[in-house]
């Protein structure tokens, strides 16, 4: 019930300085969802730590293209809980999302994506998004989503080409910190696949088509060898002009035969 | 109207003494000033077209485009004010969006056509609002319910339809639509006899130039809704140019 | 009173399905003074004809900058038009805070006519006095959009709206096929003379100096963000249209022999990015 002992404004809605004059019964403003909106009078209770993981992603430009590559495990914990899920999708003839980190936050955010290209397409104008854009756009939920202490726990990488058929490569991480270059890496894959990829890099040229997706291999190697939560199964997103699609699964090939002669553990 | 002016007739919450809310038959009234438009519904596929009478020539040819995509595989045409048709759209995608949120699959035409009926219809019941001047068609198609089609009119109805027409030339568009029998049809003949029913229908006389516009969903599209898709526009057109050439030649006669 | 019985409010259709309020909406555009868009291959141009009201005051506001790929100039309701280009504005920083890039032209026109619609339909709103005519660059190139009070957007080759603004678009549609492919000073030109074609011949007549013509010129296209020109390239674009008048008239596919003369200074210079109030054309008013 309303508290009518204290007598109402004259005017609600009324006229403020700075302000264009809005009237009662015009358009609201729409109310935000309720993880978005500040604490409640017993505080709240935020997650803060990641269920359902997804390990490294790993991408690498070449001339004309990207490639993203990332095994197929989400892991529960230590436990090696989904093994023949993708992890690197296409979001449009432009686009693909590596992604790792709290799974159903991917899932939340990929859902998210599905439905600006379902706009995209409803608009019927031939403009689609682009890589940049989906960039900048997932930079700035997440670094919302961190300054409202709710972070979605996820470090994806975004990988495509301009409307130019210009390769883009970025990585955005749970606090909204981005950056773009010709390689890039989440997770482990941070750790040992990005001073792997950076040694071949040619100084005065791009890579090509088959440095960057032998270099692929023999990441997916590595980190499948030396980063617990990895499987050897890999899916690896291609995006050029001509072509935007996930590919796989591949195998990692295990050579195991110099377990033998490892010693002192 | 028989009754016009009878002082009943000046706002939607309010009824005449024979029981009309004549705010709603006026809204109709802006439908019918509309160019034609149609829907057909064939075995596995549904087409919309439009149309669009020409009324400017200094307007681009997609200029005030009266089909519009809803969802990947939900098309919409309008008849009536063309401002009221962009906004319903953007309602019904944002219905559709609602849906998908939650229960993760494209919604069902039904389902789309109930809230869209009832948003029209939200607007036919208060004297601070005026009904929409509209006559929405809605069609879609996928693997479970096959081909769709759906007509919502100003007062918030809806029904189900094989085929379906609004605007000036209906009744026309009816009479023709009566001689085929669509449910049948394939992709091809369908598209077809879409072009030749607007083309006949066009009042040359009244009317100057129009374009032909349609949107097509089907099993061959692969389920999307598409607008004036170059290769099936050109056999609609090319079918109606003929109709038309046809009927021209049996007048001379 | 009343013109008929069906016209005191937004929310009555007439017997005849009509919208008597939106229509009278639609009349208080004519009410403004006349301005044109067009466009060829690469760029947009809008010129706005700015008569002030009284020898003693400065002339209306006619084209406001949106975004560095987007201006609309105006006729009807200047306060109207100031909501709505408040609105655009924040929808395109919006768009470009959140993508890093400029609005599509279309969706932003499709959303500023959402909330037109509104107005439309409501007891207690009013449709906005005003139209506009857009002109923007995208990635699909240059857009010419009209924008009318009844909430209609159209997507124009050219247009004209306003006062007088009939003569204009007789000469729009005269020479609407060449638009395309001609050149950057022809397409100013072209729409320099069909707004002089709006002005009243008596007024023409004692138009003997082109300085006397009072206009505001703007364009946005391939490389060039919205600008709005100074007084010195109106000058510069008014003589060239004089001097050209007669062989555009009578020809419409005119000889590219003496086109892109250059401008007097620099002016293809892009400017530092974001929105910029657009220079007026002649002085404005100042508190002392």
């Amino acid at each position: 019930m309303m508290n009518n002992a204290f007598a109402q404004p004259m005017w609600l809605n009324g006229p403020a300085p700075g302000q264009f004059y809005n009237f009662m019964g015009g358009n609201t403003q729409a109310e935000l969802p309720r993880e978005l909106t500040t604490a409640g009078p017993f505080g709240t209770k935020h997650s803060t730590a990641a269920i359902t993981t997804g390990s490294s992603v790993v991408g690498i430009r070449y001339a004309g293209g990207v490639l993203v590559a990332a095994d197929t495990l989400v892991s529960y914990g230590s436990l090696a809980r989904y093994q023949n899920i993708d992890r690197v999708f296409k979001i449009n003839d432009k686009i693909l999302l590596g992604g790792s980190g709290d799974f159903a936050d991917i899932q939340s955010i990929k859902r998210s994506i599905d439905q600006k290209m379902i706009e995209d397409q409803c608009c019927n104008d031939g403009v689609v998004m682009k890589p940049k854009s989906l960039a900048s756009w997932l930079t700035r939920v997440l670094y919302n989503r961190r300054s409202r202490m709710n972070p979605l726990y996820i470090d994806v990488v975004v990988a495509g080409v301009d409307e130019a058929g210009v390769p883009f490569l970025g990585n955005v991480d749970l606090r909204g910190r981005a950056y773009d270059d010709y390689v890039v890496a989440t997770g482990f894959g941070r750790h040992l696949a990005l001073p792997l990829v950076r040694e071949r890099k040619p100084k005065d040229r791009d890579f090509t088509f088959e440095e960057a997706s032998n270099l692929i291999r023999e990441c997916m190697k590595v980190l499948y060898y030396r980063d617990t939560r990895s499987i050897p199964q890999y899916t690896v997103g291609i995006c050029s002009a001509s072509d935007c699609s996930v590919k796989g699964p591949f195998k990692v090939e295990e050579n195991w035969t110099f377990a033998e002669t490892v010693e002192g553990y | 109207m028989s009754t016009i002016g009878t002082g009943y007739d000046l706002s939607a919450s309010q009824f005449s003494p024979d029981g009309r809310v004549f705010q709603i038959d006026y809204a109709s009234k802006a439908v019918e000033r509309s160019g034609t438009v149609i829907g057909i519904r064939g075995k596995d596929c549904v087409v919309l077209a439009v149309e669009k009478i020409i009324a400017d020539q200094l307007y681009e040819p997609d200029a005030a485009s009266r089909i519009f995509t809803i969802e990947k595989n939900i098309g919409m045409a309008i008849a009536g004010l063309m401002a009221d048709g962009n906004y319903v759209a953007d309602i019904a995608r944002q219905e559709a969006a609602n849906f998908r949120q939650q229960f993760e699959r494209t919604i069902p035409l039904k389902y789309l056509c109930d809230r869209v009926s009832g948003y029209l219809h939200a607007y036919t019941l208060y004297s601070a609002v005026r009904p929409f001047g509209l006559s929405v068609l809605l069609a879609s198609w996928d693997e479970a319910d096959g081909a769709q089609l759906y007509k919502i009119e100003p007062s918030g109805t809806s029904f189900g339809y094989y085929a379906c027409a609004s605007g000036k030339a209906k009744q026309q568009a009816k009479t023709e639509m009566e001689k085929f029998k669509f449910a049948d049809m394939n992709t091809d003949e369908l598209v077809r006899s879409g072009g030749k029913i607007i083309y006949q229908v066009h009042d040359e006389l009244k009317d100057k130039d129009f374009r032909f516009e349609m949107g097509i969903v089907g099993k061959e599209t692969n389920g999307v809704h598409l607008i004036n898709d170059a290769s099936w526009s050109q056999l609609a057109i090319e079918a109606g140019e003929a109709a038309k050439n046809a009927d021209d030649s049996e007048n001379e006669i | 009173m009343f013109r008929n019985q069906y016209d005191s409010d937004v929310t009555v259709w007439s017997p005849q399905g009509r919208l008597h309020q939106v229509e009278y909406a639609i009349a208080a555009v004519k009410l403004g003074t006349a301005t044109v868009g067009l466009k060829n291959n690469d760029y947009a141009v809008l010129v706005a004809l700015c008569k002030p009201p009284s020898e003693l005051s400065a002339s209306q506001r006619k084209i406001i900058a949106i975004d560095e790929h987007l201006g609309i100039s105006i006729a009807g309701i200047t306060a109207d038009a100031r909501v709505l280009s408040k609105y655009l504005r924040s929808e395109c920083l919006s768009y470009k805070h959140s993508y890093g890039s400029t609005y599509p032209v279309p969706r932003l026109i499709t959303t500023l006519g959402n909330k037109m619609q509104t107005t439309t339909q409501r007891y207690d709103r009013r449709p906005y006095g005003v139209g506009l005519l857009l002109a923007g660059y995208d990635e699909k190139g240059p857009h010419i959009y009209k924008v009318e009070p009844s909430a209609n957007y159209f997507n124009c080759k050219a247009m004209t709206i306003g006062s007088r603004s009939q003569s204009a678009r007789t000469y729009l549609e005269r020479h609407l096929a060449t638009f395309n492919t001609c050149t950057k000073d022809d397409i100013i030109c072209h729409g320099i003379h069909a707004i002089r074609s709006t002005l009243p011949n008596d007024e023409l007549s004692k138009d003997d100096g082109a300085s006397q013509l009072m206009i505001t010129v703007a364009i946005v296209g391939k490389d060039q963000p919205f600008k709005v020109l100074t007084d010195e390239e109106n000058l510069f674009y008014l003589d060239m249209a004089k001097k050209r008048g007669a062989t555009m008239l009578s020809k419409s596919g005119r000889n590219d022999d003496d086109d892109d003369t250059p401008p007097p200074i620099a002016e293809d210079k892009p400017e530092p990015a974001g929105p910029r109030d657009p220079q007026v054309a002649v002085a404005t008013m100042e508190r002392p």
